[in-house]
């Protein structure tokens, strides 16, 4: 199976705080690959030093064997990344974002065409952008977002923490989209403090917690590693 | 479709909104409104051009001072009163402002070698305001003026009769020379000034206007969208970072330079009504045209192409020190803080060549002034008269590489960590 994304080692360090000591992981393609830990222990500064936003300061990430920093354009050719709590251009209506979006990535007219078309389908807001992203709610706001981050195929899709703030029936679409999109071949690496999510989501879990990787493996293998039926108390038994 | 082009459309999309317009309209119309009210009140009040005539004297020359007055487009009413409380308080005086008291005996005692005092009363109400008093001192002082020639004339006609008051008067009129760079011609220094100080009159303004407004959008569209992590989704594009900061650049300065045009419409009309009153200089100047031209103080189409150019890349300059600026805003709100490092130059190159006279100023401070990007410019309209043309172009080609420099440096911190994890903050902020 191809390796769709290689860490090893990888380190950010700012100053004196070591916001990611040394992760090594890998995703395979076609995986939803699950970064869960609380707030503040560096999975958002891993997804980025994959996004090529930041440089490592130790180690090492490929995606697709392409080095993140030594290859960044080439990496930007494979992913798509979703910041947790992104905006968009709030005079821009929703179908303009994504016009703007696909030509961006795209750059080729009848691709971006395509890509926007799959856009308008994957968000499932209809006449509604038409509108001005301003006028739209923060549910809306989060699909049009994950619409754009996947309309283009990218070969990994790196999503922070996609359904924080979202009520259930947003959480539960975007979720489902994930998850169709997976099926037809899409690599995931989403991060998440959502436990119950990550468990419907991900083929496999990384639990991090300090900026070190504890457990690498499935919530199945976890649960029954840690004797539990509750991924929630494999998270608490391990950071203990 | 050209990517550079979609980048730039979706800049002034996002810039171009709705309160934008509606703030830019309404400064147009308020300029205009106060404009235009300004001017009328002023030619009212100008109109009303009167003073108030107690003539104590009844003699043949208190009667050519009168007519010497009129003659100045001063209507001249007489006091119905025999002294000047009497006439102030009048009731057909009542609104009136300009008093004129000559005393009795004024021809006998001039013509007797003696001197005589004409008074002036000027009524000042408590509620003046605007530029009401100021008409009214000018209109104490030319008629005072007038008084004093006419009386003047009186005795000269009677001293020497062969010849004439205008002769004895002035009888070796002064004829002035300037000389600019080697060209002499027949025109007085304060006409010179005059025509160089109207012709930069809105220049700075503009230039300043222009620089402001285009150095906080652009700041606004990168904290923004730092702000809304839209930059984190464009910089893992497979864009080259280079086109988005040229694409932001260049949008900041197309509306800038929009916005500074209407602004100066509005300041133009705002101008006119305001100095609609008393004589334009525009017109001395014209009648001064042909010694202007003479002296080389004219703007050819070149010198106009090199003024343009130096204004372009001041305002570039701006837009590179604004764009590193938002890079390092906390957020929006930080903005108007942000701003200080850029304001701090620019109203010293605005201000201190106001107030010094370079050809004469410390090279320090020359030093200093010239190191400031915005100088070059605010001093182009001024160089190009005066034939400096060799400093108006070292200045762009300095302003050409502090630019260069700020690009490679807003281009290097787009390709880094900086763009994310860089805050600048002042001391005592958190």
């Amino acid at each position: 199976m191809t390796i769709a994304l290689e860490i090893k080692d990888l380190a950010k360090k700012y100053k004196d705080f070591e916001a990611v000591a040394g992760l090594s992981f890998d995703v395979r393609e076609g995986e939803i690959f699950a970064l869960v830990g609380p707030n503040g222990v560096g999975k958002s500064t891993t997804l980025k030093m994959i996004a090529t936003l930041l440089t490592p300061t130790a180690g090492t990430a490929a995606v697709f064997g392409r080095d993140t920093v030594r290859d960044a354009h080439a990496v930007r050719e494979l992913i798509s990344y979703l910041p947790e709590e992104a905006g968009a251009y709030k005079n821009l209506t929703g179908r303009d974002y994504l016009d703007f979006m696909a030509m961006v990535f795209l750059k080729d007219k009848a691709r971006a065409a395509a890509a926007v078309a799959e856009g308008e389908r994957l968000s499932g807001l209809g006449a509604r952008l038409e509108d001005k992203i301003k006028t739209y709610s923060k549910g809306m706001a989060r699909k049009l977002l994950l619409a754009r981050a996947v309309m283009i195929r990218p070969r990994l899709a790196i999503l922070d923490e996609p359904t924080s703030g979202l009520d259930i029936v947003n959480g539960y679409e975007i979720r489902k989209t994930i998850k169709e999109l997976a099926a037809g071949g899409m690599t995931f690496l989403i991060s998440s403090h959502n436990m119950g999510e990550i468990e419907f989501l991900s083929d496999r879990i990384g639990v991090i917690n300090k900026g070190r990787l504890l457990a690498c493996d499935t919530a199945a293998a976890l649960k029954a590693k840690f004797s539990t039926e509750d991924l929630e108390e494999v998270f608490i038994k391990l950071t203990q | 479709m050209n990517i550079f082009y979609i980048l730039l459309k979706k800049e002034i999309k996002e810039l171009v909104t709705r309160q934008l317009i509606f703030t830019i309209a309404a400064t147009l119309l308020v300029f205009h409104v106060i404009g235009k009210s300004v001017g009328t009140h002023n030619k009212a009040s100008a109109a009303h051009n009167t003073i108030v005539l107690l003539d104590l004297d009844r003699s043949a020359l208190s009667a050519r001072v009168a007519a010497a007055v009129r003659a100045g487009k001063t209507e001249v009413k007489p006091a119905g009163a025999g002294d000047i409380q009497a006439a102030l308080a009048a009731p057909e005086n009542i609104s009136e402002n300009s008093f004129m008291v000559i005393p009795a005996g004024l021809q006998a005692e001039v013509t007797a070698g003696r001197a005589s005092r004409i008074e002036y009363y000027s009524r000042f109400r408590k509620d003046a305001s605007g530029l009401g008093p100021a008409i009214a001192a000018s209109r104490i002082r030319r008629t005072a003026q007038a008084a004093t020639a006419e009386i003047s004339s009186w005795l000269l006609e009677r001293g020497m009769p062969s010849r004439t008051p205008a002769f004895l008067r002035d009888p070796a009129p002064a004829r002035e020379f300037a000389v600019v760079d080697g060209h002499t011609a027949e025109i007085s220094l304060s006409q010179v000034i005059g025509f160089i100080q109207s012709q930069s009159l809105f220049f700075p303004v503009a230039v300043f206007f222009i620089v402001i407004l285009s150095a906080q959008m652009i700041m606004t569209a990168v904290a923004s969208e730092k702000e809304n992590k839209t930059l984190e989704t464009l910089l893992s594009s497979p864009l080259d970072r280079r086109l988005l900061v040229t694409s932001k650049l260049a949008a900041s300065c197309l509306i800038a330079a929009a916005l500074s045009g209407a602004y100066m419409l509005g300041m133009r009309s705002f101008m006119a009504g305001v100095t609609s009153l008393g004589a334009d200089p525009s017109v001395a100047v014209a009648a001064a045209g042909p010694a202007l031209a003479q002296l080389g103080l004219t703007i050819t189409s070149s010198g106009y192409l090199l003024i343009g150019l130096s204004v372009l890349f001041c305002i570039l300059c701006a837009l590179a020190v604004a764009f590193i600026l938002g890079i390092l805003s906390e957020d929006v709100k930080s903005i108007q803080t942000m701003m200080t490092p850029l304001m701090m130059p620019l109203m010293l190159a605005y201000l201190l060549p106001i107030f010094i006279d370079m050809s004469t100023a410390h090279a320090g401070i020359k030093f200093l002034l010239y190191a400031i990007p915005f100088t070059h410019a605010f001093m182009a309209p001024q160089n190009v008269m005066m034939g400096n043309i060799s400093q108006v172009v070292w200045g762009i080609v300095y302003q050409a590489a502090v630019f260069a420099a700020g690009v490679a440096l807003s281009a290097r911190l787009f390709s880094g960590d900086a763009l994310l994890t860089l805050r600048l903050k002042w001391p005592g902020t958190k």
